[in-house]
């Protein structure tokens, strides 16, 4: 750990005093686990969590031609969607690899944010910041500015959160300023929110307003919350002072990990990085066919997928980990893992691997192999998601 | 269980511990334990087998890492805990005790003197941790 580079979210302090775990992580110093990855997933599962997810960057798009710049850089349709939508989208390069995956939050025709990875934070806005500049020579006015350090993310995910947000979380009355964000359309009742919308919500006891979302990393029902970097620590205390509404309690990035890959929920770094395409990682629904893109020529030019992404689960008890090899049936390599874990929900390890020979079809894939350090353990093609059979307690 | 002799700990953060019986039982700390985070999975070492001081004996999987096992002084394993097979939490649980990872037979008992005794090993471990 290199404390001169690693940043702190506004809430490292409530992390350590909560006895949390702390790692290097993306830059930050963040809560791995409280107490333990396992309990801090099916409390998720059966009830709800919140998690500090400020290390997150967010990045304000506006102007008069943000539109058009939105739909440029971006995968997706991203300017068809209505205000107060989100839509998951890609970044690519000029040949097609992913430089990140993101959200995106239109707030007007010219005002949208887009949520990106942490790591990915200084690159996608060194990259949209040399398209803005381009986009300005031609004549268009749009610009792209990082607010990442004056945001905070909180999110609280599970069955039960919902108990939680609607008994705090007030509608706001007018339509204007939220938190750091300004509405220029008429924002939903915080109840009447459906997955992928965003409303102001107004945390009435502690007079916090905060943008919040439909949206998680969980697969399970949730909310994420924008407030600014200076009432986070306010906001998080009051929510867990509540937690009793939903039985919550804090989870750190171990438990998110787990979560999101029993969702299979790709993770930028392990299933997604600049030499993967949109087509091997299974993500070509997120590329628009009706605009172009930077990247949409190249992809153009890929007829076959040049690795494919599959799920599997292991027989035995040890843990795949990234980058461990995949084996056939004689023992001849043929893929590299992605993503392993163990499966709290299903209690038995997990993980997910790209083939290098995209002849193999993974329905027929049988009898393959996983070289966790010399041990050869079984491995078994499964359909995700993993916790689909799971039954709360 | 109750492991009742005194516990002596080397600086990969195995314990060992003379019972009345003159077994002894090795296992890993509760720092070890905390650091690794819940335990999933435990390789033991060979039954009957002769292990050197310092020699691997072992791995310990958490759900974010994976950790060896070295065996603290030169020894003999006589059997493992094969409790652990289905219950491996019990080594976050109880380290010193119902989680301990295996029974050995030591030769030369004046090995396990050379070790930490609990205050050296928690002096030891602030000054890692600092």
């Amino acid at each position: 750990m290199d404390a001169r580079v690693n940043k702190r979210t506004p809430l490292y302090s409530e992390h350590v005093k909560a006895g949390a775990k702390i790692v290097s992580f993306a830059g930050f110093f963040m809560p791995l686990y409280y107490k333990s990855i396992i309990e801090e997933h099916l409390n998720v599962r059966n009830d709800s969590g919140i998690f500090d997810i400020s290390h997150m960057g967010e990045i304000i798009i506006k102007g008069r031609d943000a539109s058009s710049f939105v739909d440029y850089v971006f995968t997706a349709d991203v300017s068809k969607i209505k205000d107060g939508e989100i839509i998951y989208s890609l970044i690519l390069n000029e040949k097609g690899g992913i430089i990140d995956d993101v959200t995106v939050f239109k707030f007007s025709d010219s005002d949208y944010m887009a949520v990106v990875n942490a790591a990915n934070t200084p690159k996608d806005f060194s990259w949209m910041h040399y398209q803005q500049i381009e986009f300005q020579k031609a004549g268009n006015n749009v610009t792209v500015e990082n607010i990442s350090e004056t945001v905070g993310l909180l999110s609280v995910q599970g069955p039960k959160s919902r108990d939680l947000i609607y008994s705090l979380a007030s509608d706001a009355v007018d339509i204007g300023k939220c938190g750091l964000f300004d509405f220029k359309f008429g924002a939903k009742p915080v109840k009447e929110l459906k997955h992928f919308e965003f409303s102001c919500a107004v945390f009435k006891d502690i007079n916090v307003e905060a943008l919040i979302s439909r949206s998680g990393y969980t697969g399970e029902f949730g909310f994420e919350i924008f407030v600014s970097a200076e009432k986070t620590v306010v906001l998080w205390n009051y929510l867990l002072k509540n937690s009793r509404l939903s039985n919550l309690i804090p989870i750190g990035l171990g438990a998110r990990d787990t979560l999101r890959f029993e969702a299979a929920l790709p993770l930028y770094g392990h299933e997604l990085d600049e030499t993967i395409n949109p087509y091997d990682a299974g993500l070509e629904k997120y590329l628009s066919t009706t605009k172009n893109f930077i990247g949409k020529e190249a992809l153009s030019d890929i007829k076959n997928k040049e690795k494919r992404l599959i799920f599997f689960k292991l027989s035995g008890k040890q843990i795949p980990r990234h980058l461990q090899r995949i084996l056939d049936k004689n023992l001849k390599p043929i893929g590299c893992i992605a993503s392993g874990t163990y499966s709290p929900s299903n209690k038995f390890p997990i993980g997910s691997a790209y083939l290098s020979d995209t002849d193999i079809d993974p329905l027929f894939l049988k009898d393959f192999f996983i070289d966790i350090r010399g041990n050869f353990e079984k491995a078994e093609v499964v359909v995700p998601p993993f916790h689909r059979n799971f039954k709360r307690s | 269980m109750a492991i009742n002799g005194e516990f002596y700990f080397a600086k990969s953060h195995e314990w060992i511990s003379k019972n009345a019986d003159d077994k002894f039982y090795i296992g890993i700390s509760d720092f070890a334990q905390s650091e690794l985070g819940d335990v999933v999975y435990v390789s033991f070492p060979e039954v009957g087998k002769v292990y050197e001081k310092g020699d691997k004996i072992g791995e310990i999987e958490s759900v974010k890492s994976v950790s060896e096992i070295y065996a603290p002084v030169s020894l003999k394993i006589i059997s493992v805990n094969s409790k652990l097979n289905d219950n491996p939490e019990l080594i976050n649980r109880q380290p010193y005790d119902a989680g301990f990872v295996a029974e050995a037979e030591v030769s030369d008992s004046s090995d396990v003197d050379g070790l930490m005794d609990k205050n050296a090993y928690e002096s030891f471990i602030t000054s890692i941790h600092e």
